[in-house]
């Protein structure tokens, strides 16, 4: 594998490829980084980014790039932004340290010893640095898993996954403090070194700080597993309500019943206005009515009240009864005192009282009518006469 | 007389609705802070009391409720039904709704397109699918609903934004102290 040759190569090579770097490694949980994405970064030059993957800063995956492992777990611990708590580290430190007594407490050449107690110096202080970072880690984890996670199941078990971690960063603290406290007492006492102690001091100290905030932390924790529980509880208690009540179980079944019915909030009560008359002596005494009064009839005088239109009443000459008369020419009549004479119909007509004056055109017209009317009565001779003109056939009875 | 927001109080909780801690209006939070002290409380609690009212608290919210029954059995049964079908499908829209909850008519609407689940309890509603009204007014009516009876209110009219208040707990409340016998709970398919 090709790697740098010295720290400034390192330094430099990031510094030239920033802007790719710092755009991948801000982009590394949301997607996936294209090649072609990244070629715009280094003005379209292939052979920078195949630069970076030979020293491995980058590795290509497919059509993908990302950041190496190493690169971008030193860039979030660093940054202080690694969503993902490492433990290990301090178990392997505390298991470092412990080796590194036996040797120092083995050794009897003088600079070695310095050098095993340079070394567990140094590892102390990382193991304060790392414990508290992991604690700051956890509860920024546990506050965004419980606001942000929406898969219920996943946010339940994401935080019995943290709550485990909040339980190993205890363990370490305690082993920690055991090898100080108890364990390594011969160490210490042979050691006598003033830096020593003053990190044993700090480490404490922080150690100290990381317990409280775990106490803390782990009230949190309890609380949102409780709320999730609650409220998984009662997402349950719906469902089941509403399957009851979708299959009309829900009043034979369940006590809701009784429990409505001894519910007298006001809010099941049908909302009712309650009109009430105004306080006449308010009305009289009251200046501003007067004003909200004249304002109201102002209004209503302004709407125009359409009246039915009434018709005058019916004169009562129009229901005073009136007679009229008419007389009618009852042919029946003229046929039957027709038959009983021996004339023939013309003469009979002709001087025939019809109780009003009737012209002889007017006679002659009902001599035709009669004719017509009662042919079957009468007997149409085939001999005529001729009388004012008018000449007509002998009608007689039959 | 106990307070000077006496009849302010009176005239909200008598109309059903809920003085309500988290309410966006400022008249409601100050009514809200005037009960919240505890001797006023007493105090008004007996002042109503007199009148046939009892004041109740809630968990951060209070209202009226009666001694005597008013309403019919029936009337009430279908009220609660109602909430129950209603909390469902808002459930079902977001399992996050709860006190505090914000959102808008076109969120709902929008999960009808890939929540089949959700769209099948819309259409479920009895009264509002009778008239072949389409999703976007359907889901405005429940809403309505919902804000009448003030378990939810209109914070921001122009983007439609509603928040959950406080009394949604009223109707958790309610939920929970309904009990279904052990037996019968193992019958309900998963």
């Amino acid at each position: 594998m090709d790697t740098f040759n010295d720290i400034k190569e390192l330094v430099f090579a990031l510094n030239r490829e920033s802007k790719l770097i710092s755009e991948m490694f801000s982009k590394r949980k949301s997607i996936d980084y294209k090649f072609s994405d990244a070629l715009e970064l280094v003005d379209y030059d292939e052979n920078r980014i195949d630069f970076l993957i030979q020293k491995s800063v980058i590795r290509e995956n497919g059509d993908t790039l990302e950041l190496d492992d190493l690169f971008l777990e030193f860039f979030e611990q660093v940054l202080d932004v690694n969503e993902e708590i490492n433990l290990s580290y301090i178990d392997e430190n505390i298991k470092n340290i412990k080796e590194n007594i036996d040797y120092f407490l083995n050794e009897s050449n003088e600079n070695r010893k310095y050098g095993y107690l340079r070394f567990i110096k140094k590892t102390f202080k990382k193991i304060g640095l790392i414990t508290l970072r992991s604690v700051v880690d956890l509860r920024r984890n546990i506050d965004n898993t419980f606001k942000n996670e929406s898969n219920y199941k996943n946010k339940q078990l994401k935080l019995e996954n943290l709550d485990e971690k909040r339980t190993v960063i205890k363990n370490l603290i305690i082993q920690t403090l055991k090898i100080i406290n108890e364990d390594e007492v011969t160490f210490f006492n042979r050691a006598l070194d003033e830096e020593l102690n003053r990190i044993i001091i700090d480490i404490k100290h922080q150690l100290g700080e990381c317990s409280h905030n775990l106490i803390e932390i782990e009230k949190q924790i309890i609380d949102y597993l409780n709320q999730i529980k609650i409220h998984g509880k009662f997402l349950e208690k719906l469902r089941k309500l509403k399957y009851l009540k979708d299959h009309f179980l829900i009043e034979a079944e369940t006590d809701v019943k009784q429990i409505i019915s001894n519910n007298n909030s006001v809010i099941f009560e049908p909302r009712t206005s309650e009109p009430l008359n105004l306080s006449i002596d308010f009305l009289r005494e009251d200046e501003k009515v007067f004003d909200v009064i004249e304002k109201i009839a102002k209004n209503h005088n302004a709407r125009k009240v359409f009246k039915a239109e009434l018709a005058d009443s019916i004169s009562d000459e129009f229901l005073e009864n009136s007679i009229e008369e008419e007389i009618m020419i009852n042919y029946e009549e003229i046929k039957n005192s027709f038959l009983a004479t021996s004339d023939n119909l013309f003469n009979f007509i002709l001087s025939y009282d019809f109780s009003k004056t009737v012209e002889f055109n007017e006679r002659v017209t009902i001599f035709c009518q009669v004719i017509s009317l009662y042919e079957q009565d009468l007997d149409i001779k085939n001999n005529f006469q001729t009388s004012n003109g008018i000449e007509y056939a002998i009608v007689t009875a039959r | 007389m106990i307070t000077k927001y006496t009849s302010d109080i009176f005239d909200v909780l008598r109309r059903g609705q809920f003085i309500c801690s988290n309410s966006p209006d400022e008249h409601i939070q100050t009514l809200y802070k005037v009960l919240e002290d505890s001797d006023t409380f007493e105090d008004l609690y007996e002042y109503f009391n007199q009148i046939n009212y009892i004041l109740e608290q809630g968990n951060e919210y209070f209202y009226f409720s009666r001694n005597e029954r008013n309403v019919d059995l029936d009337r009430k049964l279908e009220k609660a039904f109602g909430w129950i079908d209603m909390i469902d499908f808002f459930k079902t829209f977001d399992s996050s709704f709860d006190v505090g909850y914000r959102f808008s008519p076109s969120d709902v609407i929008n999960q009808l397109k890939n929540n089949a689940d959700l769209k099948s309890k819309l259409d479920n509603f009895k009264k509002l699918s009778d008239d072949k009204k389409n999703y976007s007014d359907r889901v405005k009516k429940i809403i309505e609903k919902l804000e009448k009876d003030n378990f939810i209110t209109l914070e921001n009219e122009i983007t439609e934004s509603y928040k959950v208040l406080t009394s949604f707990n009223y109707l958790k409340d309610l939920i929970s102290i309904i009990n279904i016998p052990e037996e019968i709970e193992n019958e309900i398919p998963e």
